[in-house]
């Protein structure tokens, strides 16, 4: 208030003036620690919904991600903003496991190929950059996991489309009802995050593809969940 | 894909599944409400800290190693470019993804910490540093970068996990440790706190006479 904060007679005069605003300091304060508290409790609400509605199917997507990474596959993913960042954390937790006994396993971050996705979205457009990429990496068998918080990118959907033809497993994380890719034909799997907030989306999308790297891993490494001899 | 059908997977062992990620989804609920409910004053503080360096022209320098790398995009991004239409955007900017950190040399340009050297090059000292970390292990990245930073002027914030030293160090105004020992459960909060800190960054520009106070 170095500019607006008066003199000591307009403080005298005006006190009202200079109340309001010390006032309304505290109150925005308190009004950010209420916003605060609020918007964790809905978090708990969301995630509490997901693991009851959603456990069984993440449960089934981990196995079938388990099992083509055991087949040899590797894991194409891909988003875009901040879903691109979460792409890039899962490629960093699949080459870097956070646990002892957790061997690495494969993995491309798609959009974080500078070159590639510059050189396509300039001369064919933005919505082929991971398309593009699908049909110079991808194999029968690996995995293309498109994460969205809308869930209709049009880049992931066209690149769940090529990764059908190209017989990979599909998997799709998205928020609000699912949008276009729960309605896809092309995803196998597609886990959605049934809220209209977008952070809260993207905080219980983190639950969901960490739950699904600890069953991989567990699936693979695990000393209970690889089952019998031979799995390895 | 039927249970029976895959090598891996027994039917006797859902079970197993289903308790792995109820425990991982409850670990992270029962963390995050306790963090913020605890955290909520420190919240409120950092956003208004955060504003009135914004309010000044500053930009948001973020930065972390390994995983928290992401995060630290995933902050510039939310910034830049907010999902909500009609929200006013701040600069911020992401360390390291044009000098890839990850094969950045430690003793690089006369120091330990490439995000340091970023630092002296680039900020301002009307700016803010976040700095990401999920414990011990990616501190050591940040803790050179964040005295620097509080050298040149900047505003410092830390977000951390499990038995951080950071918290005693000097130099940083707001330090975050999320008290668990999963880097996952850590992460996972970190996220929620950078996107309530972005939320609420702009309820101070609906009253800016309070960023001049």
């Amino acid at each position: 208030m170095s500019d607006s904060a008066g003199s000591d007679y307009d403080r005298l005069f005006y006190p009202y003036l200079f109340e309001v605003e010390q006032a309304s300091l505290e109150d925005v304060l308190e009004q950010l620690r209420s916003s605060t508290v609020e918007k964790s409790l809905d978090l708990v609400k969301l995630r509490q919904r997901v693991l009851t509605e959603a456990g069984a199917q993440i449960i089934a997507a981990g196995r079938a991600m388990a099992q083509a990474f055991k087949q040899g596959g590797a894991l194409l993913v891909f988003g875009n903003g901040g879903s691109s960042t979460d792409a890039l954390d899962m490629v960093t937790q699949l080459n870097n496991p956070v646990r002892p006994g957790w061997k690495p396993l494969p993995a491309l971050a798609l959009a974080h190929n500078t070159a590639m996705v510059t050189a396509v979205a300039n001369d064919v457009g933005f919505d082929n950059v991971f398309t593009r990429q699908i049909i110079a990496y991808g194999q029968p068998g690996d995995i293309a996991f498109g994460i969205s918080s809308s869930g209709n990118s049009a880049n992931i959907l066209t690149a769940f489309d090529q990764a059908r033809r190209q017989k990979l497993l599909t998997i799709g994380l998205a928020g609000y009802d699912g949008g276009k890719m729960a309605r896809s034909p092309s995803v196998d799997f597609s886990l959605v995050v049934p809220s209209e907030q977008v952070p809260r989306i993207q905080e219980v999308q983190a639950t969901i593809y960490h739950a699904l790297l600890e069953i991989i891993f567990e699936s693979l490494n695990g000393p209970v969940l690889s089952g019998p001899a031979g799995n390895n | 894909m039927e249970p029976n059908s895959s090598p891996i997977g027994l039917p006797d062992q859902a079970d197993q599944f289903n308790t792995l990620i109820t425990s991982r989804f409850e670990r992270s609920m029962a963390v995050s409400e306790s963090f913020f409910k605890n955290e909520s004053s420190r919240v409120a503080q950092a956003c208004r800290e955060m504003a009135r360096r914004f309010h000044r022209g500053g930009r948001l320098l973020s930065f972390g190693s390994g995983a928290a790398a992401s995060d630290a995009q995933h902050v510039a991004v939310e910034f830049v470019h907010p999902v909500t239409v009609g929200k006013r955007a701040f600069p911020g900017l992401a360390l390291g993804e044009e000098i890839s950190p990850r094969f950045a040399q430690p003793g690089q340009a006369g120091t330990s910490s490439p995000f340091a050297h970023r630092l002296r090059v680039l900020a301002r000292p009307q700016d803010i540093a976040v700095g990401v970390s999920t414990g011990p292990e990616g501190d050591r990245d940040l803790l050179e970068a964040l005295q620097v930073g509080h050298e040149i002027g900047l505003l410092t914030v830390v977000f951390t996990g499990g038995n951080s030293s950071l918290p005693v160090q000097p130099g940083i105004d707001f330090c975050f440790v999320v008290g668990d020992s999963d880097p996952w459960i850590i992460q996972e909060t970190h996220r929620t706190l950078y996107h309530i800190l972005w939320e609420l960054v702009h309820v101070y520009f609906e009253h800016e006479g309070l960023l001049q106070v």
